[in-house]
């Protein structure tokens, strides 16, 4: 079980405390409004992760991490409903792995709450030079999302679902809006973000959260806080059907079948959604994997996924581009058998007993991840809660919660046909 | 089945090795206080292994890509699949294929002995028909075709393909569609013959169950027929690459590049020492707290995905540079010009530290969590090394033998691959 504990107005502590593993991990989760700050918040992550006063080159920093035995800093832009959630985290050994009897955890812990509250910036900047690298850093990390054709039209499917919806936003912001963010902008984001954002401090295995609890109460004493609140705005039904489609010199085709799910907030029937898709297409006794793949060879990977916190479904697989009407009239029909009850007892079996191993995490950065994507939630939920849960799914329930499924925006990347073959 | 126990008291695991009468490996590391465990059935033969030695002795060729298409198949019975099988403990199973080695794994934590008694089984038993496998041929042809577009891969197996003229580390894991065309149901079960006997696979096993259980399950399972390891044959290539540039265009963003430098070898493996002398040396002379990532970064030549890494196995060794770069050509020049001058002048003592300590602390935190390190014991087997022979070997590398290791890069030996977009 977690301890939890609240620092200050906004600022959540969620700790596990284990010598179990041989690491301890922090991360800070700083949930924000998704609004027109959003290209510089995302810039603002990625310059705090550079430096800070007390190792003030991005070299120097590195340097410390390498001594700290390999320490790993993280750094990232995430959407969590329709927040943006900033992250910053770092993992190291345990102190008693150290070779000279230093402390590490604590060190780590320090430098973490140092990269947050000490960045290196002076008269209200972080360093013209700093700025530049790291937009152009952000926009080839968008632009490059065009290399992983997967995840490209996943994000393609969604920002047209969602287009009127804050959710359909690119998470950095865009091109335009990264270009025209101002050493002003970003350094107001930084106050901004220590006064306005939802915090959440979660620590695992070794790091001793009293410590790190100590570190940041220290930092937010002379801030004063405003937390923001967010809304997700929940459509619970399709009332259109969209298809949108581009074309790639690419030798496979990737669809991407968006579906309302019919949920009207993140927990809204969560077990029995959560049982429903994995039974649909997530695991390897799903009807997705056992039909497209493995009875008709339609495709390597064909697969569903919950975003419950935006209420959404998304099946993926990647086709023979000329296949797409075959694989979306099977899922539909594999998703009309889902709805009419046509699933063994036996699959919800499997189902039940493998999202129950889902959620038995064998590492720090697993449960770590399971309690940081709760940032927003008032209430946290253990992975118990969430096992306990799926346990009383019954059959009648997967199929009410499949009945609420609409399909809403189908997106096709399709394989030009002047595409090479071979190298 | 008597155990040699082999412990490291400063990380505090202790593993005990096996061999069964079969000729079979066995390696466990038993976790006070965990429910789940991860077990890999490995056995030795991958994507380079392209030749088998037939009853007169001779190496005949076989297609390319068999070792992925049997590991593919051997999930397949006559009634219940693995799949089906591992559903009923809830443990998720999966295999890969990679250059030298296939692996069977399972992850879990109930009814533990039921799924080793399952992958020791399903492994150990092929059941294929031609039917069986010409459905197979359409799900590694969309697999293939997956693999095409990422560029990621393919910068690398184009630069395998510069480097080698022979060596089967230049083809792709899975085949080609040619390939894996010709492969039938009797050429399965003749390698499965061949590959598949116990003196030529290792099991390693990680979490919650000692080694007691796991050798009572290994002697109820596992057939005590003795058979022999297979053989590799080791010709010795020319250092002089095919060619020193490739290109390929693609669709993608930016260029993506990776520099590939060919080791002079006489001997088909390396020592572990020096593996890990080569990996400090790339770490102190090329990472992210280096004065070349500085330079690469404030030149606008790269981005934070700048990476390096010693790549070696079975008569194969390269050191492979990679990432993102407007200008692949200069980003080279650099490198090398930079392994010059530290060639002269020696590598910086206090980086080589600085990366040893890196080095150290990332392989403790290997044995974090159980599915990194039962890989990792595997590997450490198939290379013919004993347990924690890996944080010995670290913690005594010496700075002459990092120079040592940096003098084998040679720009005569080096090609680069180019992945550009499609204008």
């Amino acid at each position: 079980m977690p301890e939890i504990k609240m620092l200050t107005d906004g600022v959540r502590l969620v700790s596990e405390s284990t010598d179990k593993y041989k690491t301890g991990c922090i991360s800070v989760s700083m949930a924000l409004p998704m609004d027109e700050r959003m290209a510089a918040n995302a810039l603002l992550v990625y310059l705090l992760k550079r430096s800070c006063k007390a190792y003030p080159d991005f070299s120097l920093l590195s340097g410390k991490l390498d001594e700290l035995y390999g320490a790993i800093l993280g750094a990232g832009v995430s959407k969590n409903g329709e927040s943006q959630v900033l992250t910053l985290s770092i993992t190291c050994l345990a102190d008693k792995f150290a070779l000279e009897n230093e402390s590490i955890q604590l060190e780590a812990a320090q430098l973490l709450s140092d990269i947050v509250f000490q960045p290196n910036a002076e008269n209200g900047s972080f360093g013209e030079d700093a700025l530049a690298t790291e937009k152009r850093l952000l926009i080839q990390r968008i632009e490059e999302e065009l290399n992983d054709k997967r995840t490209y039209a996943f994000n393609k499917c969604v920002s047209y679902m969602c287009k009127n919806e804050a959710f359909g936003k690119d998470k950095y912001g865009t091109i335009e809006e990264i270009e025209a963010v101002t050493m002003a902008d970003v350094y107001s984001a930084w106050q901004n973000l220590l006064s306005t954002a939802v915090f959440q401090i979660t620590v695992v295995g070794a790091a001793d959260a009293k410590k790190v609890a100590c570190i940041f109460e220290k930092n937010f004493a002379g801030i004063e806080r405003k937390p923001a609140e967010t809304e997700t705005v929940f459509i619970q039904k399709s009332r259109r059907f969209n298809r949108f489609e581009e074309k790639f010199p690419v030798n496979q085709g990737k669809l991407v079948i968006g579906f309302r799910a019919g949920m009207s907030h993140r927990r809204d029937n969560i077990f029995a959604f959560t049982v429903m898709n994995d039974i649909f297409g997530m695991g390897t006794y799903s009807k997705l994997f056992t039909n497209i793949r493995e009875k008709m060879s339609l495709a390597y990977y064909c697969w569903s996924r919950l975003v419950a916190s935006k209420g959404i479904v998304l099946v993926e697989s990647g086709i023979d581009t000329d296949k797409e009407k075959k694989v979306t009239a099977e899922v539909l029909s594999q998703l009309s058998d889902l709805r009419n009850g046509k699933t063994d007892l036996e699959v919800l079996e499997s189902s039940k007993r493998a999202l129950r191993e889902r959620h038995t995490f064998t590492s720090p950065e697993g449960v770590l991840g399971w309690y940081s994507a709760q940032v927003i939630c008032d209430e946290i939920l253990t992975p118990e809660d969430m096992v306990n849960g799926i346990e009383q799914v019954t059959m009648e329930e997967i199929c009410e919660a499949a009945k609420k499924l609409s399909v809403d925006t189908v997106f096709m990347l399709s394989a030009q046909e002047e595409a090479e073959d071979e190298v | 089945m008597k155990f040699n126990k082999f412990v490291d008291n400063k990380l505090g695991e202790t593993v005990y090795c096996g061999k069964h009468p079969s000729g079979l490996e066995i390696r466990v590391l038993p976790k006070e206080g965990y429910d789940s465990a991860y077990a890999v059935f490995g056995v030795k033969y991958g994507s380079i292994d392209t030749a088998v030695k037939n009853a007169s002795g001779d190496f005949e060729t076989i297609p390319e890509g068999t070792a992925h298409f049997l590991e593919h198949k051997l999930f397949e019975s006559e009634d219940l699949n693995a799949f089906e099988r591992f559903a009923k403990t809830g443990a998720s199973a999966n295999a890969y294929t990679s250059f030298e080695k296939t692996a069977y794994l399972f992850k879990g934590s109930d009814k533990i002995e039921e799924s080793l008694e399952i992958l020791l089984d399903f492994v150990q038993n092929p059941y294929f028909t031609q039917q069986t496998v010409e459905k197979e041929q359409g799900i590694i042809g969309q697999e293939i075709r997956m693999y095409q577009d990422l560029p990621d891969w393919q910068v690398m197996f184009n630069m395998l393909k510069a480097l080698y003229s022979n060596h089967p580390v230049r083809i792709d894991i899975a085949g080609t569609q040619e390939s894996i065309a010709q492969i039938d149901a009797d050429l399965l079960y003749r390698l499965y013959e061949n590959f598949y006997n116990p003196a030529n696979m290792v099991l390693c096993v990680v979490g919650g169950i000692d080694h007691e259980k796991v050798a009572e399950i290994v002697e109820k399972n596992v057939k005590k027929t003795q058979g022999t390891p297979c053989e590799r044959k080791f010709e010795k290539e020319n250092p002089v690459p095919v060619q020193n540039y490739i290109e390929e265009k693609l669709s993608v963003a930016q260029k993506q590049f990776m520099l590939g430098f060919k080791e002079d070898i006489s001997e088909p493996l390396l020592s572990l020492e020096d593996e890990i002398a080569s990996q400090i040396m790339l770490e102190a002379i090329t990472g992210k707290s280096s004065p070349l990532f500085k330079k690469l970064l404030d030149e606008e030549l790269i981005d934070m995905a700048f990476g390096s890494e010693l790549f070696n196995g079975f008569g194969f060794s390269c050191v492979m540079l990679g990432g993102t770069s407007k200008d692949p050509e200069r980003t080279s020049a650099i490198i090398k010009e930079e392994f010059a001058r530290l060639n002269e002048e020696g590598i910086n003592p206090e980086a080589f530290e600085r990366a040893k300590r890196k080095l150290y602390g990332r392989m403790v935190m290997n044995y974090n969590d159980i599915d990194d390190t039962a890989n990792m014991l595997m590997n450490l087997y198939f290379n013919g090394y004993e347990p924690f022979a890996e944080i010995e070997a670290c913690k005594s590398v010496t700075l002459e033998k990092a120079q040592e290791r940096l003098a084998k890069i040679k720009d005569e030996y080096s090609a680069l691959s180019v992945i550009s977009p499609i204008a």
